[in-house]
């Protein structure tokens, strides 16, 4: 090593300084892309539409005139086949001393699951 | 007699050289092309536009009590099937509308699933489609439930049913 010549050590320093912010940022680039997929694909995963709809029309199946029998049936049947999902729910219609509705619902599609008790406003 | 001298900048070198090649492996990886494995993003947008659009039809005109479009676009069964050119006009008018003069370029394939309580199977009826699938399109599903007082086929009785309106959803 006696007849290294070692002058010029800044230029060699800050060839690694500017090498490393490079590593650093590419870090963080390569790091950004899968950020927005993961979010996108679980929220794709989430059934937050498939859950809001047969909430919804299970609320309203309590509002119709006429049997419901049927329609509960539709409901589990198609839920089924169509939605991947296992859907129950019971409704408890309102009483002479109580003018509520209750409708317990449960909803599991093997991924998620969501129960829920509604009661009438 | 090989000599020795320089052997830091050797090191140096090979330094340099280890991250220029790792530096260069996460710029390649980090690669911004969109794939088709990447279109889940654009996905999840059209899924929420097209559910928001159902939603809106299946729900009262100003608020007032009765029946909602999609009801009766179900409910009013022609010779020609159900009442697609309706549901052609409403759906494209939410989902293509946006602001400035050009529209936006969403298709669709409708159909209503019922169940068939005689043969114990859940069928499809075409409702309407602005655009043939070809199968090369990416489309999404939303679907909105409608609880219609109607007869389907498997039976005879008119009464309550929930059905379930199906689109696939793409864009060109």
């Amino acid at each position: 090593m006696a007849g290294l010549n070692d002058d010029a050590q800044w230029i060699v320093m800050m060839g690694f300084v500017v090498s490393f912010s490079f590593f650093f940022l590419a870090m963080i680039l390569n790091q950004s892309t899968v950020v927005g997929q993961t979010t996108a694909e679980s929220v794709l995963d989430f059934p937050k539409n498939d859950i809001r709809d047969v909430r919804s029309v299970i609320i309203q199946s309590t509002e119709v005139t006429g049997s419901t029998v049927d329609l509960k049936n539709d409901i589990i049947k198609i839920a089924q086949s169509r939605k991947g999902a296992v859907i129950s729910y019971t409704v408890t219609p309102p009483t002479s001393s109580d003018p509520k509705t209750y409708i317990s619902i449960h909803y599991n599609n093997g991924v998620t699951a969501y129960n829920e008790s509604w009661t009438s406003p | 007699m090989v000599k020795d001298d320089g052997q830091l900048y050797t090191i140096e070198g090979v330094a340099a050289g280890m991250i220029m090649l790792f530096t260069a492996y996460l710029v390649l990886g980090a690669t911004s092309v969109y794939t088709p494995g990447d279109t889940h993003i654009s996905d999840m947008q059209i899924e929420q536009t097209g559910t928001d659009a159902l939603r809106m039809m299946n729900t009262q005109v100003n608020g007032t009590s009765g029946t909602s479009p999609l009801h009766d676009i179900i409910y009013n069964n022609g010779a020609s099937g159900f009442n697609g050119p309706e549901f052609n006009t409403l759906f494209l008018n939410y989902v293509n509308n946006r602001t400035g003069s050009e529209t936006d370029d969403l298709h669709y394939s409708a159909s209503v699933t019922y169940y068939d309580i005689n043969n114990r199977t859940t069928e499809s009826l075409p409702l309407t489609s602005n655009r043939n699938l070809t199968g090369g399109e990416h489309p999404v599903r939303v679907t909105e439930w409608v609880i219609v007082n109607k007869q389907f086929p498997g039976t005879n009785l008119v009464e309550n049913r929930s059905v379930l309106v199906e689109v696939l959803l793409w864009r060109d």
